[in-house]
Protein backbone atom coordinates (compact mmCIF):
# COMPACT_ATOMS: atom_id res chain seq x y z
CA UNK A 1 0.00 0.00 0.00
CA UNK A 2 1.22 3.43 -1.28
CA UNK A 3 2.76 5.90 1.95
CA UNK A 4 -0.02 7.72 3.88
CA UNK A 5 -0.79 11.20 1.80
CA UNK A 6 -0.14 14.32 3.48
CA UNK A 7 -2.77 14.82 6.24
CA UNK A 8 -3.59 18.32 4.31
CA UNK A 9 -4.73 16.51 0.97
CA UNK A 10 -6.89 14.21 3.53
CA UNK A 11 -8.56 17.01 5.16
CA UNK A 12 -9.40 18.63 2.08
CA UNK A 13 -10.55 15.52 0.38
CA UNK A 14 -12.69 15.36 2.89
CA UNK A 15 -13.71 18.02 2.26
CA UNK A 16 -14.99 18.19 -0.77
CA UNK A 17 -11.98 19.67 -2.57
CA UNK A 18 -11.85 17.62 -6.07
CA UNK A 19 -8.16 17.96 -6.26
CA UNK A 20 -7.52 16.57 -3.81
CA UNK A 21 -9.19 13.82 -4.38
CA UNK A 22 -7.76 13.32 -7.69
CA UNK A 23 -4.35 13.33 -5.72
CA UNK A 24 -5.33 10.92 -3.73
CA UNK A 25 -6.64 8.93 -6.55
CA UNK A 26 -3.70 9.26 -8.21
CA UNK A 27 -1.83 7.62 -5.43
CA UNK A 28 -3.97 4.56 -4.56
CA UNK A 29 -5.30 3.85 -8.38
CA UNK A 30 -2.77 1.29 -8.47
CA UNK A 31 -3.17 -0.51 -5.34
CA UNK A 32 -6.68 -0.58 -5.72
CA UNK A 33 -6.85 -1.67 -8.71
CA UNK A 34 -4.58 -4.64 -8.58
CA UNK A 35 -5.69 -5.71 -5.27
CA UNK A 36 -9.40 -5.77 -7.15
CA UNK A 37 -8.12 -7.71 -10.11
CA UNK A 38 -6.51 -10.33 -7.03
CA UNK A 39 -10.20 -10.43 -5.86
CA UNK A 40 -11.84 -10.62 -8.77
CA UNK A 41 -9.54 -11.89 -11.26
CA UNK A 42 -11.19 -9.93 -13.95
CA UNK A 43 -9.52 -7.10 -14.86
CA UNK A 44 -12.79 -5.39 -16.99
CA UNK A 45 -15.17 -5.89 -14.12
CA UNK A 46 -12.27 -4.15 -11.66
CA UNK A 47 -12.21 -1.49 -13.57
CA UNK A 48 -15.86 -1.11 -13.11
CA UNK A 49 -15.56 -2.19 -9.78
CA UNK A 50 -12.88 0.98 -8.70
CA UNK A 51 -14.35 3.58 -10.56
CA UNK A 52 -17.54 2.40 -8.24
CA UNK A 53 -15.63 2.06 -5.20
CA UNK A 54 -13.69 5.90 -6.05
CA UNK A 55 -17.35 7.15 -6.28
CA UNK A 56 -18.43 5.80 -3.23
CA UNK A 57 -15.27 7.19 -1.75
CA UNK A 58 -16.24 10.61 -2.88
CA UNK A 59 -19.76 10.62 -1.60
CA UNK A 60 -18.68 8.81 1.99
CA UNK A 61 -15.62 11.93 2.27
CA UNK A 62 -17.81 13.47 5.09
CA UNK A 63 -17.80 10.19 6.90
CA UNK A 64 -14.06 9.60 6.79
CA UNK A 65 -11.35 10.72 9.53
CA UNK A 66 -8.33 12.07 8.44
CA UNK A 67 -6.43 10.76 11.28
CA UNK A 68 -7.29 7.29 10.07
CA UNK A 69 -5.59 5.75 6.82
CA UNK A 70 -6.89 6.24 3.87
CA UNK A 71 -5.34 3.39 1.96
CA UNK A 72 -7.02 1.24 4.46
CA UNK A 73 -10.38 3.10 4.11
CA UNK A 74 -9.85 2.61 0.50
CA UNK A 75 -9.63 -1.44 0.80
CA UNK A 76 -12.40 -1.14 2.71
CA UNK A 77 -14.83 0.45 0.31
CA UNK A 78 -13.70 -1.14 -2.72
CA UNK A 79 -13.77 -5.17 -1.24
CA UNK A 80 -17.66 -3.98 0.09
CA UNK A 81 -17.79 -2.47 -4.30
CA UNK A 82 -16.05 -6.12 -5.17
CA UNK A 83 -18.46 -8.38 -3.13
CA UNK A 84 -21.46 -6.52 -4.46
CA UNK A 85 -19.93 -6.94 -7.85
CA UNK A 86 -19.93 -10.66 -7.25
CA UNK A 87 -23.58 -10.47 -6.23
CA UNK A 88 -25.20 -9.35 -9.20
CA UNK A 89 -22.90 -10.62 -11.52
CA UNK A 90 -23.82 -13.29 -13.47
CA UNK A 91 -22.25 -17.19 -12.95
CA UNK A 92 -19.76 -17.80 -15.45
CA UNK A 93 -16.42 -19.39 -15.98
CA UNK A 94 -13.74 -16.99 -16.02
CA UNK A 95 -11.60 -16.99 -19.16
CA UNK A 96 -8.86 -19.47 -18.92
CA UNK A 97 -5.13 -18.59 -18.34
CA UNK A 98 -3.19 -18.81 -21.78
CA UNK A 99 -1.00 -20.91 -20.15
CA UNK A 100 -3.41 -23.68 -19.54
CA UNK A 101 -4.56 -24.00 -23.15
CA UNK A 102 -1.47 -26.32 -23.44
CA UNK A 103 -2.22 -28.02 -20.25
CA UNK A 104 -3.30 -31.61 -20.68
CA UNK A 105 -7.38 -32.14 -21.63
CA UNK A 106 -8.12 -33.39 -18.47
CA UNK A 107 -6.42 -31.15 -15.71
CA UNK A 108 -8.13 -28.00 -17.99
CA UNK A 109 -11.75 -29.84 -17.27
CA UNK A 110 -10.79 -30.08 -13.54
CA UNK A 111 -9.33 -26.80 -13.58
CA UNK A 112 -12.59 -25.26 -14.99
CA UNK A 113 -14.48 -27.55 -12.45
CA UNK A 114 -12.58 -26.19 -9.44
CA UNK A 115 -13.20 -22.45 -10.75
CA UNK A 116 -17.16 -23.01 -11.04
CA UNK A 117 -17.39 -24.77 -7.66
CA UNK A 118 -15.82 -21.92 -6.39
CA UNK A 119 -17.95 -19.23 -8.10
CA UNK A 120 -20.74 -20.72 -5.99
CA UNK A 121 -19.79 -19.75 -3.26
CA UNK A 122 -21.88 -16.92 -1.29
CA UNK A 123 -20.10 -13.86 -2.43
CA UNK A 124 -18.67 -13.52 1.09
CA UNK A 125 -17.38 -16.49 1.64
CA UNK A 126 -15.60 -16.31 -2.01
CA UNK A 127 -14.17 -12.63 -1.55
CA UNK A 128 -12.17 -14.21 2.00
CA UNK A 129 -11.32 -17.98 0.53
CA UNK A 130 -9.98 -16.22 -2.49
CA UNK A 131 -7.43 -13.55 -0.23
CA UNK A 132 -6.75 -16.64 2.26
CA UNK A 133 -6.60 -19.74 0.01
CA UNK A 134 -5.63 -18.61 -3.34
CA UNK A 135 -3.87 -15.46 -2.62
CA UNK A 136 -2.24 -16.23 0.75
CA UNK A 137 -3.31 -13.10 2.45
CA UNK A 138 -2.34 -12.56 5.98
CA UNK A 139 -5.41 -13.22 7.76
CA UNK A 140 -4.81 -9.94 9.77
CA UNK A 141 -4.82 -8.09 6.02
CA UNK A 142 -7.94 -9.68 5.09
CA UNK A 143 -10.00 -8.50 8.35
CA UNK A 144 -8.42 -5.27 7.98
CA UNK A 145 -10.35 -4.73 4.49
CA UNK A 146 -13.24 -6.32 5.22
CA UNK A 147 -13.51 -4.48 8.40
CA UNK A 148 -14.70 -7.54 10.44
CA UNK A 149 -12.11 -9.19 13.44
CA UNK A 150 -10.13 -11.77 12.54
CA UNK A 151 -11.77 -14.85 14.23
CA UNK A 152 -14.33 -13.25 11.70
CA UNK A 153 -12.51 -14.24 9.00
CA UNK A 154 -10.95 -17.49 9.73
CA UNK A 155 -14.48 -18.77 10.45
CA UNK A 156 -15.59 -17.75 7.10
CA UNK A 157 -12.09 -19.49 5.69
CA UNK A 158 -13.33 -22.80 7.35
CA UNK A 159 -17.18 -22.71 6.15
CA UNK A 160 -15.81 -21.68 2.46
CA UNK A 161 -13.45 -24.71 2.87
CA UNK A 162 -16.15 -26.88 4.12
CA UNK A 163 -18.29 -25.53 0.93
CA UNK A 164 -16.22 -26.23 -1.65
CA UNK A 165 -15.20 -29.30 -0.14
CA UNK A 166 -19.19 -30.11 -0.85
CA UNK A 167 -19.46 -28.88 -4.16
CA UNK A 168 -16.82 -30.41 -5.18
CA UNK A 169 -17.62 -33.89 -4.27
CA UNK A 170 -21.15 -33.00 -6.13
CA UNK A 171 -19.37 -31.85 -9.05
CA UNK A 172 -17.26 -35.30 -9.23
CA UNK A 173 -14.15 -33.61 -7.48
CA UNK A 174 -12.53 -35.78 -4.93
CA UNK A 175 -9.41 -34.66 -3.23
CA UNK A 176 -8.98 -36.55 -0.53
CA UNK B 1 -0.04 -34.39 2.03
CA UNK B 2 -3.25 -33.13 3.78
CA UNK B 3 -6.82 -32.45 3.09
CA UNK B 4 -5.93 -28.78 3.35
CA UNK B 5 -2.54 -29.04 0.78
CA UNK B 6 -4.64 -31.25 -1.59
CA UNK B 7 -7.21 -28.66 -1.75
CA UNK B 8 -4.48 -25.39 -2.22
CA UNK B 9 -3.31 -27.84 -4.88
CA UNK B 10 -6.06 -27.83 -6.47
CA UNK B 11 -6.94 -24.11 -6.76
CA UNK B 12 -3.33 -22.90 -7.12
CA UNK B 13 -4.02 -25.16 -9.99
CA UNK B 14 -7.43 -23.43 -11.06
CA UNK B 15 -6.14 -19.98 -10.83
CA UNK B 16 -2.29 -20.17 -11.53
CA UNK B 17 -0.69 -16.76 -10.13
CA UNK B 18 -1.06 -13.93 -12.88
CA UNK B 19 1.53 -10.91 -13.28
CA UNK B 20 -0.72 -7.75 -12.64
CA UNK B 21 -1.49 -5.72 -14.83
CA UNK B 22 -0.74 -1.44 -14.67
CA UNK B 23 -3.54 0.01 -13.84
CA UNK B 24 -5.24 2.01 -16.61
CA UNK B 25 -5.72 5.64 -16.00
CA UNK B 26 -9.57 5.78 -15.00
CA UNK B 27 -9.36 8.94 -13.86
CA UNK B 28 -11.84 10.69 -16.63
CA UNK B 29 -14.30 7.52 -15.57
CA UNK B 30 -14.45 8.65 -12.15
CA UNK B 31 -15.28 12.43 -12.76
CA UNK B 32 -17.98 11.26 -15.40
CA UNK B 33 -19.66 8.86 -12.43
CA UNK B 34 -19.50 12.15 -9.98
CA UNK B 35 -20.72 14.26 -12.75
CA UNK B 36 -23.84 12.41 -13.75
CA UNK B 37 -27.12 12.93 -12.83
CA UNK B 38 -28.58 11.11 -9.92
CA UNK B 39 -31.30 8.43 -11.32
CA UNK B 40 -34.18 7.84 -8.33
CA UNK B 41 -34.29 3.99 -7.64
CA UNK B 42 -37.18 2.08 -8.72
CA UNK B 43 -37.46 1.02 -5.04
CA UNK B 44 -37.87 5.10 -4.08
CA UNK B 45 -40.78 5.64 -7.35
CA UNK B 46 -42.35 2.56 -5.79
CA UNK B 47 -42.55 3.93 -2.64
CA UNK B 48 -43.57 7.51 -3.33
CA UNK B 49 -46.11 5.94 -6.08
CA UNK B 50 -47.78 3.48 -3.25
CA UNK B 51 -48.01 6.42 -0.59
CA UNK B 52 -49.42 8.77 -2.86
CA UNK B 53 -52.11 6.09 -3.98
CA UNK B 54 -52.82 4.81 -0.48
CA UNK B 55 -53.58 8.61 0.42
CA UNK B 56 -55.72 9.37 -2.18
CA UNK B 57 -57.55 6.11 -1.13
CA UNK B 58 -57.63 6.96 2.44
CA UNK B 59 -56.89 10.89 3.06
CA UNK B 60 -57.45 10.73 6.78
CA UNK B 61 -54.11 8.71 6.76
CA UNK B 62 -52.15 11.89 6.05
CA UNK B 63 -52.50 12.99 9.32
CA UNK B 64 -50.94 9.87 10.82
CA UNK B 65 -48.19 10.28 8.19
CA UNK B 66 -47.78 13.85 9.17
CA UNK B 67 -47.89 12.52 12.98
CA UNK B 68 -44.79 10.29 12.12
CA UNK B 69 -43.24 13.02 10.04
Amino acid sequence: MPDEPDPDVLRRFAQGDLAAFEALFRRFEGDVFRWTVRILRDESAAEDVLVDAFWRAYRSRARFDPSRSFGAWMRRIVTNAARDHLRKAPLRESGLPVDQLRAPARDVERDATVRLAFRRLPPKLQIVATLALVENEPYAEIADALDVPVGTVKSRVFRAVRALRKELARLGIHHD
Amino acid sequence: MTDDDRLRALLGSAFPETSLPPAPDLWPSVVARLTAPVKPSWLDVGLVAAIVTALAMVPGWLLLLAYHL
